[in-house]
């Protein structure tokens, strides 16, 4: 564990004292072996679940696809960021990077943490770099606003959180992940112990988001550099539904009842938000509803805690994040060109840009879920396993992935195809740094469909 | 090579104004010699550095990295080569050859064999009970 960890935290003060020659070659290099590095976690041999142990660390079937993912977007977002930061002083790209490999540590401990408070310090520390990306480096004067939502739905809905976990080591004395599963669980009050379980949920329940409280999404995700909406679409997305996971081995067996409401807002949030995205003009927003889409189907299944949920769950959480960061780095592309988000004001790039248009087919097929891309695996396991939960979850994943394919290729057919519009006199070709971006998302995407069991969690 | 490419108005700041020619006459109706000539539908922008100047003009080998072409060309060399050939490759290499974790493909690969096994020898594929009853000792029932 320490291995990946003490690399990348040594990684900042490299950023400070490398000469701005080899400031991003460096970087980009050095997160590209944590990043190879990273790829032992999956070797994982205990039979107990977890592995690579140490006190306040260790790694499971679980949240080891989760760390390969965070240590694989590091080197991803410098790539991203590399343009857009060319003409800032050399000090304000050092922070900017700074900002970024805080972010990977923070995350590297969250997901490998064994401890609940440990866990929720670190969920709450990446508030911060992130918050700092958002306000600072967004575009346009609505970063402000955004930062604000974000910051304050999150900080919100966690603070109950920490009001529980503080109660849980009252009455357990102890909040290890190896122990507490085995503890029972007593509170005499009825009425108490429901609103400890929604306290413990309802961080997670903002982070993922769920449909009711998704409102800080569009705006955290449209406004920062496309380095802030890769890290917040691919990582800090399943934060929520990681932390979902651990916290529910813990509530079982009172939540029968009291998820309902929760799994049908996740559900008719899929509907949605999905209906909102054939209707966006944003493409960055677009992009945005269709994560909160396809993360209402990943809390629907958490919260049913079957083993093949979970399963589907976790493949379509990795599946997501790369698909989801590909399609903000291709809106970036985009953006960089025509400094606009409007998606009608860059149509028909497949004459244009031939190349990128590859890279849009190949994302927007992953994210309407094609067959035999993990994004599809994750989404039907789901999908049957809510059937099997109940008849009539059909209608609405079904109606849903009807949606999900209805706008996908709606942004798919709006950008490339169609006629060139008269306004675009120059369009430079992509860049082999665009290039080598999406290839490093998409295909990671396709060779995961040659060994999904890397995903598969607990189930075997 | 990319400045043959003028449809998309690189290379040259001159060839912006390229694209948006016609190659159809555009001379008042009333003349009498309607030539093919190209005529302009927009004029060109005199620019004079105000405007954005396409990195393809100063290095038409620009790889995205550094408007410096050898950090360009550097950059572009560390991240294919550890992206792809270290990261993925080699990386892929090693996932390939994992063992097989938690003993899945081992266990489908038993159970078929063992199914194969008992089938032939027309024995029950799996046994009622679980654990061998005669090991279990169970409580006297005298009322105590």
């Amino acid at each position: 564990m320490l291995k990946i960890l003490l690399p990348s935290i040594l990684l900042l003060p490299s950023t400070w004292l490398i000469s701005p020659k080899y400031l991003w070659t460096t970087t980009l290099s050095y997160s590209l072996l944590i990043a190879s590095a990273s790829l032992m976690w999956l070797a994982a041999p205990a039979e107990t679940g977890w592995s690579f142990l140490n006190c306040l660390m260790a790694s499971d079937p679980v949240s080891t696809p989760l760390l390969v993912l965070t240590c694989w977007l590091l080197p991803l977002m410098i790539l991203a960021s590399q343009n857009h930061l060319m003409l800032e002083p050399t000090n304000r790209q050092r922070t900017f990077i700074s900002l970024l490999i805080s972010l990977q540590i923070f995350l590297i401990l969250a997901f490998s943490a064994t401890e609940l408070i440990m866990f929720y310090i670190m969920f709450e520390a990446t508030l911060i770099p992130t918050l700092i990306i958002i306000t600072r480096w967004g575009n346009q004067m609505e970063r402000l606003n955004a930062g604000t939502y974000f910051l304050f739905y999150t900080l919100a809905g966690s603070l109950p959180l920490l009001i529980a976990l503080l109660l849980l080591q009252n009455s357990t004395g102890t909040l290890s992940f190896f122990t507490i599963p085995y503890l029972p669980l007593t509170c005499s009050d009825p009425w108490a112990h429901k609103i400890w379980w929604t306290a413990c949920l309802l961080a997670f329940l903002v982070k993922m988001p769920l449909y009711g409280a998704h409102l800080w999404l569009p705006k955290a995700h449209v406004e920062p550099p496309i380095a802030g909406s890769m890290v917040l679409a691919a990582v800090l997305l399943k934060l929520g539904g990681y932390g979902m996971m651990r916290i529910l081995i813990i509530l079982d067996p009172i939540s029968k009842e009291l998820s309902y409401p929760f799994i049908i807002l996740a559900l008719w949030g899929v509907i949605m938000t999905g209906s909102i995205c054939l209707r966006q003009t944003d493409l960055k927003a677009l992009i945005a509803y269709s994560s909160v889409s396809h993360m209402g189907l990943v809390a629907a299944a958490i919260l049913i805690q079957t083993p093949w949920a979970f399963t589907g769950a976790l493949i379509l959480m990795i599946a997501h994040g790369l698909t989801s960061s590909a399609l903000f780095c291709l809106a970036n592309t985009n953006y960089e060109r025509t400094h606009s988000r409007t998606m009608l004001l860059a149509r028909g790039l497949q004459t244009l840009l031939p190349l990128t248009a590859v890279w849009w087919f190949i994302a927007t097929l992953a994210n309407l879920a094609l067959p035999p891309l993990p994004n599809l695996m994750g989404e039907l396991m789901i999908i049957t396993s809510l059937f099997k939960w109940s008849m009539w979850t059909l209608i609405l994943t079904g109606l849903g992935t009807l949606i999900t394919a209805g706008y996908s290729l709606y942004m798919f057919l709006t950008t490339q195809h169609g006629p060139i519009p008269n306004h675009l006199i120059s369009i430079n070709p992509p860049h082999s740094r665009e290039h080598l971006l999406l290839t490093l998302h998409l295909l990671p995407l396709l060779l995961l469909i040659l060994k999904p069991e890397l995903l598969w969690g607990w189930s075997a | 090579m990319l400045s043959r490419l003028s449809r998309l108005g690189l290379a040259l700041p001159r060839s912006v104004s390229v694209l948006s020619t016609r190659f159809v006459s555009q001379s008042k109706a009333d003349s009498a010699i309607s030539s093919t000539a190209v005529t302009e539908l927009y004029e060109p922008v005199n620019q004079s550095g105000h405007g954005e100047v396409s990195p393809f003009a100063k290095n038409p080998d620009f790889h995205g990295f550094s408007t410096n072409p050898e950090e360009d060309v550097r950059n572009m060399k560390m991240g294919f080569f550890l992206g792809i050939s270290v990261a993925l490759v080699i990386g892929g290499t090693f996932i390939h050859y994992l063992p097989d974790h938690g003993m899945r493909k081992w266990a489908r690969r038993e159970a078929e064999r063992l199914i194969l096994l008992r089938e032939k020898d027309g024995l029950p594929l799996i046994e009622e009970n679980y654990y061998d009853v005669s090991k279990i000792i169970l409580p006297s029932s005298n009322e105590d």
